[in-house]
């Protein structure tokens, strides 16, 4: 028999061969509630009055989306959080720690071919480490603290395989929007995704992890790579456990399989309100824009403070722009301060904020843009009203796109503006 | 299980969860103020229409977005007795289950307001009474319809706290 990286993970913690369609109880390895979603987990755990929680030391508790606390309710969930953790033992992650799916990796909790669950639909981006990392909420993690289980649908995969390299200048975020555009929002609902191929084994960390978290908008429940030197040195070099990685058999039966010539594609971004109304960036240049945000667990890393960077150093951003760059987490924040990023991005007229999901959606409200604004941002999601406004337009693209075009007031093709840093085709 | 009668209460395609239950009503507000306002942006009446033992019927995508939970406490809250879409968001299905909430995946053409229905969990069948369609869709696997009958995976547990089904 022949499985999928799904098949195999789930199977593995099920302790059976499972195949996509059947229904399991599966040991997790890690997991994780976000704050948005702590009142809720927290209420459940009341409601289950499970007398122990054995697997509390293997969740996490992290307090980025009311970060910093936009009322006293939110100030409030927070305060249960600490205490929480602090009575069962739960690893938590304090406002200005970073983002949920930074902060697990960076903290060392999982490895390749784990079973990790997340309040949190980007909970795909631990696939980026091998393991199979999917949403769920504060019910499913309350069962997981009192029995370590939980149960799951064995989904059937989509693999990609993405021949050839990536252009210099283009990125996973490009990557991703290309295929929103092609399977539509949800176009891979219920199911896992494989991406392969040459373009990812040439990827650095950042970037496979902007992959497997952006495949959340394709409605995916996992988001799996192989792993290769690279991950396993990154999760040495954060205190993973001893990595163990999961392949996929040649012959694994696939719902779908496509193939993408990644060295034809080009920065891509997706127009206002649908995440999967996609066009290349070449076509919609010179587009207004009013507002440039770089952050979010999609492209709030190093490699996206380092593309910014290098386009807006010695620069100053268009008159009448404003832009905000966050940090996905205070490790990443650090080095970029260690690198000069912060002083450069500062200088050229950005606003940096502490880590965290920052202006990702409108919960903190220090983002509320004005009627018809036009916002370009690294995040993941565009629906209408994220931030706060229905009459303003959000506009999703890499960093790149974001840095450049906040460079010029209009969307940019950013390998058409000096300094990127342009990635080669080696 | 039992069949599920009600009648239909329509909604349109691609409700994410924000429309169910606005962020500006968060954090901090119960479950009950939620479910008070639930879809006022896209269908105002809606709340005061419904009833409990009511049926949803919604067009594809429903509860796609953000994983927020209280969109199904608020939905158990009003007495949605069950809610057929031909597609889901995937986080919106698991919350459904996990709370008790019977959802059923199949084509909705044909089904009007106020239609009388008819669902059979377990044979994968449901009838709409007048004018007498029947679609027929694949049952759920009998871990999650035990799950369901249940009411839920917390009184699940507190059954069955090592996951085994007597
Ligand atoms: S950065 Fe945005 S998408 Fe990511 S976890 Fe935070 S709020 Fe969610």
């Amino acid at each position: 028999m022949a499985y999928t990286l799904a098949e195999k993970i789930l199977g593995a913690h099920a302790d059976r061969t499972v195949k996509a369609g059947d229904v399991v109880v599966a040991r997790v390895d890690f997991a994780m509630v976000h704050d948005a979603r702590a009142a809720n987990a927290l209420k459940q755990l009341e409601k289950l009055g499970a007398k122990s929680l054995p697997n509390a030391s293997r969740t996490a508790f992290v307090l980025d989306h009311y970060s910093p606390p936009p009322n006293p309710e939110a100030a409030n969930t927070h305060i249960a959080m600490r205490r929480f953790a602090d009575e069962r033992g739960a690893v938590l992650y304090d406002i200005g720690d970073g983002i949920c799916h930074q902060v697990l990796p960076e903290g060392g909790h999982l490895t390749c071919g784990d079973l990790v669950v997340g309040t949190d639909t980007h909970s795909t981006t631990y696939g980026a480490f091998n393991a199979f990392g999917t949403g769920v909420e504060g019910t499913d993690v309350s069962a997981v603290m009192m029995t370590g289980k939980l149960w799951f649908r064995v989904p059937e995969t989509i693999r990609i395989e993405l021949k050839g390299r990536l252009q210099p200048g283009v990125w996973a975020k490009d990557v991703t929007l290309t295929m929103l555009g092609r399977l539509g929002a949800e176009g891979a609902n219920y199911r896992a995704l494989e991406y392969c191929g040459e373009a990812v084994a040439a990827m650095d960390i950042d970037d496979r992890m902007t992959l497997s978290n952006h495949a959340a908008e394709l409605g995916a429940k996992a988001a799996i790579l192989e792993a290769d030197e690279k991950t396993c040195a990154w999760l040495k070099a954060h205190g993973a456990r001893e990595p163990r990685s999961v392949k996929a058999d040649a012959d694994a039966v696939y719902a779908q399989r496509i193939e993408i010539d990644a060295a034809a594609l080009v920065p891509q971004v997706a127009r206002n309100h649908r995440i999967d109304d996609v066009i290349g960036v070449p076509e919609v240049a010179g587009q207004k824009i009013d507002i440039a945000l770089i952050g979010t667990c999609t492209n709030g890393r190093l490699d996206d403070m380092r593309q910014a960077a290098a386009i807006l150093k010695g620069k100053r951003i268009a008159k009448g722009v404003r832009m905000i760059v966050t940090p996905a987490s205070r490790q990443i924040y650090l080095a970029a301060l260690r690198e000069g990023l912060i002083e450069a991005l500062t200088a050229a007229g950005a606003s940096v904020e502490a880590a965290g999901c920052g202006t990702c959606v409108n919960i903190t409200g220090h983002l509320i843009p004005g009627d018809d604004q036009v916002i370009i941002s690294s995040a993941n999601r565009n629906f209408k009203g994220r931030l706060g406004n229905p009459r303003s337009e959000i506009w999703i693209a890499s960093s790149a796109t974001v840095a450049a075009s906040a460079l010029t007031g209009r969307i940019t093709d950013a390998r058409e503006v000096a300094g990127g840093l342009w990635r080669a085709a080696a | 299980m039992q069949k599920i009668k009600g009648r239909a209460h329509l909604l349109p395609e691609e409700i994410n969860t924000d429309l169910h239950c606005s962020a500006k009503y968060m954090p901090g507000k119960d479950t009950a103020y939620v479910a008070q306002h639930a879809f006022e942006q896209i269908a105002p009446q809606f709340v005061s229409g419904f009833k409990p033992g009511d049926v949803i019927v919604a067009g594809r995508n429903f509860g796609i977005n953000s994983s927020r939970e209280q969109a199904v406490h608020a939905m158990r809250l009003l007495g949605v007795a069950a809610v057929v879409a031909p597609a889901f968001g995937r986080q919106f299905f698991r919350n459904a289950i996990n709370n008790g909430l019977p959802v059923v995946e199949c084509d909705i053409s044909g089904i009007d307001q106020d239609d009388a229905l008819e669902i059979d969990l377990t044979a994968g069948v449901m009838n709409v009474l007048d004018p007498g369609l029947q679609r027929v869709f694949p049952p759920l696997p009998a871990a999650i319809q035990t799950l369901l009958a249940a009411g839920g995976l917390i009184p699940f547990l507190q059954r069955y706290p090592d996951w085994k089904v007597a």
